[in-house]
C-alpha cells in the first residue's frame, strides 16, 4: 500500500495505491472513487462484539469499509468529512497512537484498531469521551483533523499544554494529566479554556488547529430555528 | 527477514515519536540494536549504570533511562514476555525499585477500579433519584417562580399561538366558553390568576392551557363534544393544569434534567447518545402522565364544586378511550383514556352529591353556530 496526500490544504484527499489483493480499512463513507478493481467489504473490525462496543461506547462507525483489490492493483481516493489536513503516520509495531474518535480516516492491512477506555478524569473531564481509539500495528496509518494539523516534539520530561478538544492524536509513551488552565477556577472557567491537558514527553502530539465544538456553536447561531 | 522492534529509544537527535530498535536481555544488562538508518548505535547498557521505573500512558511500559546531558537515552519497552525477561535477569537492587514501582501501578489500578464502581454506583443513586425524587425538587424550584414571570411568559407565546390563528370573536360558542369559565373560577379559592380563554376556529380536536392562565379551545373540540358539560369538563381540566403550575413544572424539569445528563454523560453520539435521549423522553412523559392525572382529579373537583355535572368529562375520555386501544401507556404523554375514565368515575363516587346546574345556553345552538362560522369540516 503507499499513500499519496492529493490538494494539502483545507480539501485533501488521499490516493491509496494497492497491490493486487492487497486492502486498506477506511472510515466508512470515506471512498470517494475507486479503480474497477476495487472491491468494497464492509468488515467489523475486531469481530462483532469489537465493532458493537466501538459503536455504543465510542461512538465511531461500526463498521469499518475494508477496500479490497481484489481484481488487480488498482487505486482508491479517500477523503474525510470535515475540511482539514490529513497527515500519513508509519507505524512499526512498537509506536502505537492514541486518536480522537473523529481522527482515524484508513489504515493499512496491518494496522490494529481497537477502543479503548480512558480513566474517570480523563474520560469526563478531557472532551474526548471516555473512549478513544488505540492504533497499534504495523503499515501506513492515515488521520485527519479538523483544520491545519500541527506536531509537537516533546522530548523525555518535556510538557506542553493543549486545550483538550483541539487533540487528534498521541503516542502512547506521552502522559497526560487534566489541568485546569490558570491557576484559579475561576480564571479558569471565564478565560474560555476551562480545562486543558497537559502532556508529558517523551512522544509527539498531533492538534488540530481548530475546534470542532466550538465551530458548531458559531454556526449554530445562523441556523434559523424552525418549529 | 528483519527483526521486529520491540522497544522505541527516545533521547537528543534521536526522532521524537522515538527510535524504534531490538532489545534483548543478556547476562550484564541490556542489548540494544538500532533498526534500519537509526542514529542508535547498537551497545550494551550494563544494569549498574540504567534506572528504571513505569511509564507511559497507562503506567504499563518499563521505561529504561541511562547516561547524563545530551547523551541520555531513554528507553520504553512495552511486550510483557521482554519486561519479564528483564525482571528475571536484572540484579536486585534495580528489581526492588521496578517491585516499587509496579505496586505503584496495582495500586493505581485498584483505585481506579474503585472509583470507576464508586462512580457507576453515583451515576445509578442519581438516575433513580432523577426518576422518583425529582418531582420535589421542581415542585420546590417552582414554587419559587412569581406568577408575573409566569404570566410574561405565557403571555407571550399565547399572542405568537392566536396571530397564527383565526379566533372566534363573539357568537353563541364564545359566551358559552365564557359561561363555562366564569362558573368554574369562581368557584376556585384564592385564585391568583385571571383567565383568558380564547376559542380558535380549527377542526382539531383539542384544548391547551399556558403558564399564566392562557387557555385555547379548539371549535373542533366542541364540534365533538355531545354537551356543554364535556367541554366544561376538558376546561376544567386545563384550568387545573394552571393552577398547579405544570406548564412551569415541565420546563423546570426539562432544563433541570438536560443540565444534569449533559453534566453526567456529556455530548455524546451512538447509542449511548441514544439512550440518553430516550431516558429523557421516558422521564418527561411520565411527569406528563402524572400531570394529567393531577389536573383530572383537580378539574373533577372544581366541577363538582361548581355544580357542573362531572360525568360529562368521564363520558368524553370514554368515547376517546375507543380509539387508543393500541397504544402503550409507558410511551404516552397522556395516561390512556379508559383507565383515566375509571379513575374518575372512581373519584366521583367518593365526591359529596351535588346537584347539577344546567347551563344557560342550548348546546345545539352552539355547535350550529360554530358550523355557520367557520368553513365546513
Amino acid at each position: 500500500m503507499k499513500c499519496e496526500i492529493l490538494y494539502p490544504g483545507a480539501f485533501p484527499m488521499v490516493r491509496v495505491y494497492l497491490d493486487a489483493n492487497e486492502t486498506v480499512k477506511a472510515e466508512s463513507g470515506a471512498m470517494v472513487a475507486a479503480s474497477p478493481t476495487i472491491d468494497i467489504e464492509s468488515k467489523m473490525e475486531g469481530g462483532f462484539l469489537g465493532a458493537l462496543s466501538r459503536k455504543m461506547l465510542s461512538g465511531e462507525k461500526f463498521f469499518f469499509q475494508t477496500l479490497r483489490a481484489s481484481r488487480g492493483a488498482g487505486e482508491v481516493l479517500l477523503a474525510p468529512t470535515v475540511p482539514g489536513e490529513i497527515v500519513l503516520l508509519e507505524l512499526d509495531g512498537v509506536n502505537e497512537y492514541m486518536v480522537q474518535k473523529d481522527g482515524f480516516l484508513a489504515g493499512a492491512e496491518g494496522v490494529k484498531i481497537e477502543s479503548k477506555m480512558q480513566g474517570l478524569t480523563r474520560g469526563l473531564l478531557g472532551g474526548e469521551g471516555f473512549f478513544i481509539l488505540k492504533i497499534g500495528g504495523t503499515g501506513q496509518l492515515v488521520l485527519n483533523s479538523f483544520g491545519a494539523i500541527h506536531k509537537i516534539d516533546l522530548k523525555p520530561n518535556e510538557e506542553y499544554i493543549v486545550d483538550n478538544s483541539h487533540l487528534v492524536a498521541w503516542t502512547s509513551t506521552t502522559t497526560y494529566n487534566i489541568d485546569k488552565a490558570s491557576s484559579g477556577w475561576i480564571a479558569s472557567l471565564t478565560s474560555g479554556e476551562g480545562l486543558v491537558c497537559r502532556f508529558r514527553g517523551p512522544g509527539v502530539v498531533y492538534i488540530q488547529s481548530r475546534n470542532p465544538g466550538s465551530f458548531g456553536s458559531w454556526i449554530r447561531q445562523f441556523i434559523p430555528v424552525s418549529e | 527477514m528483519n527483526p521486529i522492534p520491540n522497544a522505541l529509544c527516545f533521547g537528543d537527535g534521536l526522532p521524537a515519536s522515538g527510535a524504534p530498535c531490538v532489545v534483548a536481555v543478556s547476562v550484564e544488562g541490556l542489548r540494544v540494536s538500532p533498526m534500519g538508518e537509526s542514529p542508535v548505535v547498537e551497545h550494551v547498557v550494563a544494569f549498574a549504570d540504567m534506572s528504571v521505573e513505569a511509564g507511559g500512558l497507562d503506567h504499563d511500559q518499563l521505561v529504561v533511562s541511562w547516561g547524563e546531558g545530551s547523551s541520555r537515552r531513554t528507553l520504553y519497552l512495552k511486550d510483557p514476555a521482554l519486561i519479564a525477561a528483564f525482571r528475571r535477569a536484572a540484579p536486585s537492587q534495580l528489581t526492588a525499585h521496578l517491585e516499587r514501582a509496579a505496586e505503584q501501578v496495582r495500586r493505581a489500578r485498584r483505585s481506579h477500579r474503585l472509583l470507576w464502581s464508586s462512580a457507576v454506583g453515583v451515576l445509578t443513586g442519581l438516575v433513580l433519584f432523577l426518576w422518583f425524587g425529582s418531582d420535589l425538587i421542581v415542585e420546590w424550584a417552582v414554587a419559587r417562580i412569581p406568577i408575573e414571570w409566569e404570566q410574561k411568559l405565557g403571555e407571550s407565546v399565547y399572542q405568537d399561538f392566536l396571530s397564527k390563528e383565526t379566533i372566534l370573536k363573539e357568537g353563541p360558542a364564545v359566551s358559552a366558553v365564557q359561561e363555562m369559565t366564569q362558573r368554574l373560577t369562581e368557584k376556585i379559592p384564592n385564585n391568583p390568576y385571571t383567565f383568558q380563554v380564547s376559542v380558535v376556529q380549527s377542526p382539531v380536536v383539542n384544548a391547551f392551557a399556558l403558564p399564566g392562565g392562557y387557555v385555547v379551545v379548539f371549535a373542533g373540540l366542541m364540534n365533538k363534544a355531545e354537551s356543554g358539560e364535556e367541554v366544561a369538563g376538558v376546561l376544567s381540566h386545563e384550568l387545573n393544569h394552571v393552577l398547579q403550575r405544570h406548564g412551569l413544572e415541565r420546563m423546570v424539569k426539562m432544563l433541570g434534567l438536560a443540565a444534569v445528563v449533559g453534566i453526567v454523560l456529556g455530548d455524546q453520539q451512538g447509542v449511548l447518545g441514544l439512550a440518553k435521549q430516550l431516558g429523557m423522553e421516558l422521564a418527561t412523559l411520565k411527569f406528563g402522565r402524572a400531570q394529567e392525572t393531577e389536573a383530572d382529579l383537580t378539574g373533577l373537583r372544581l366541577l363538582s364544586d361548581a355544580r357542573i355535572a362531572p360525568d360529562g368529562m368521564i363520558r368524553f375520555f370514554e368515547r376517546l378511550s375507543e380509539k387508543d386501544d393500541a397504544r402503550v401507556e409507558l410511551f404516552s404523554t397522556h395516561p390512556m383514556s379508559a383507565a383515566r375514565a375509571e379513575r374518575l368515575k372512581a373519584e366521583l363516587a367518593a365526591l359529596p352529591k351535588q346537584t347539577p346546574n344546567p347551563f344557560t345556553f342550548e348546546w345545539k345552538q352552539v355547535q350550529d353556530s360554530l358550523a355557520l362560522s367557520g368553513p365546513k369540516q
